[in-house]
């Protein structure tokens, strides 16, 4: 498998976070491309990958996480938290999930 | 206790100089960052309390790929205005792995929406780390938000070359 995709789980509740707007964008052109937005799904991942293998290519990169409008916490740390990141082998699969919480963000390169 | 302190610039000095002068205290003067060599563990290094300080926005960068502070790390710091993070000064992580000035306090310290873009790419080439080219983190954007003023924000970002996390600390 190649291509992007991601997974947001809420580590508040321990539970996939649904419904959070996530967005892709190209970060190489200026302004970013956008390639893709989409919602989490009931399993806190995108019912398609954010970038399909058949679109894999190296690049720079940025998932959006709209993570502000999911938890709705007047103090939130953070509204919409980006993750940029370089794609630098178009034959590998790039899964990067996002585990939040209000006050709290963690984003690595996963499998 | 909090707002006396913003009123009172005398007292906040009197608090930030003991602040500087604890800092001080804990740094090894052989602490200073070298590019060649892997960095080692800081370990004397203790825990800065903040508890009671006026309000202000302060970051503490950990490199967890070497288990050390990120001394030397270039974090360029901006506020968002009219859509666009504009930049209001550049910082590089002390030995202790912090901004030697707190990076919002007194009167700078204003609510908004703020980007400490981390330069990663260009520390862990100073530490040598072999990694693919590009790296898949290079300059990696850390955006908060300041809504309440009366309250201090302690930043602690903690990253390695594939990972990082960031939370409101204390």
């Amino acid at each position: 498998m190649t291509g992007i995709t991601t997974h947001v789980l809420d580590i508040t509740t321990g539970k996939p976070a649904a419904g959070v707007q996530v967005e892709l964008y190209d970060v190489a052109t200026d302004p970013p491309t956008l390639l893709n937005n989409t919602k989490t799904n009931a399993d806190g991942r995108t019912d398609s990958p954010m970038l399909p293998g058949a679109s894999a290519r190296t690049g720079q990169f940025e998932l959006r996480f709209h993570v502000g409008a999911h938890f709705k916490a007047p103090d939130g740390l953070s509204d919409v938290v980006p993750v940029r990141f370089a794609v630098f082998d178009a034959a590998q699969h790039y899964h990067v999930p996002m585990l939040c919480a209000p006050w709290f963000f963690s984003t690595y390169r996963g499998s | 206790m909090a707002k006396d302190d913003l009123l009172q610039p005398a007292r906040r000095q009197f608090t930030l100089s003991s602040l500087a002068m604890a800092a001080a205290a804990l740094v090894p003067t052989e602490a200073s960052a070298q590019a060649t060599e892997p960095a080692k563990p800081a370990q004397a290094t203790g825990p800065i309390v903040q508890q009671g300080v006026s309000p202000r926005l302060t970051v503490h960068a950990l490199d967890t790929y070497h288990g050390t502070p990120a001394a030397g790390l270039r974090m360029d710091f901006s506020k968002l205005e009219d859509k666009k993070y504009k930049l209001i000064r550049s910082v590089v992580a002390n030995a202790t792995g912090r901004s030697d000035e707190p990076l919002l306090i007194g009167d700078a310290y204003q609510a908004g929406d703020y980007e400490l873009l981390l330069h990663l790419d260009d520390y862990f080439a100073s530490k040598s780390a072999k990694l693919p080219t590009p790296p898949f983190l290079s300059k990696v954007p850390v955006r908060i938000r300041v809504v309440n003023i009366a309250e201090r924000i302690h930043l602690p970002i903690q990253f390695g070359p594939w990972s990082y996390t960031y939370s409101r600390g204390s």
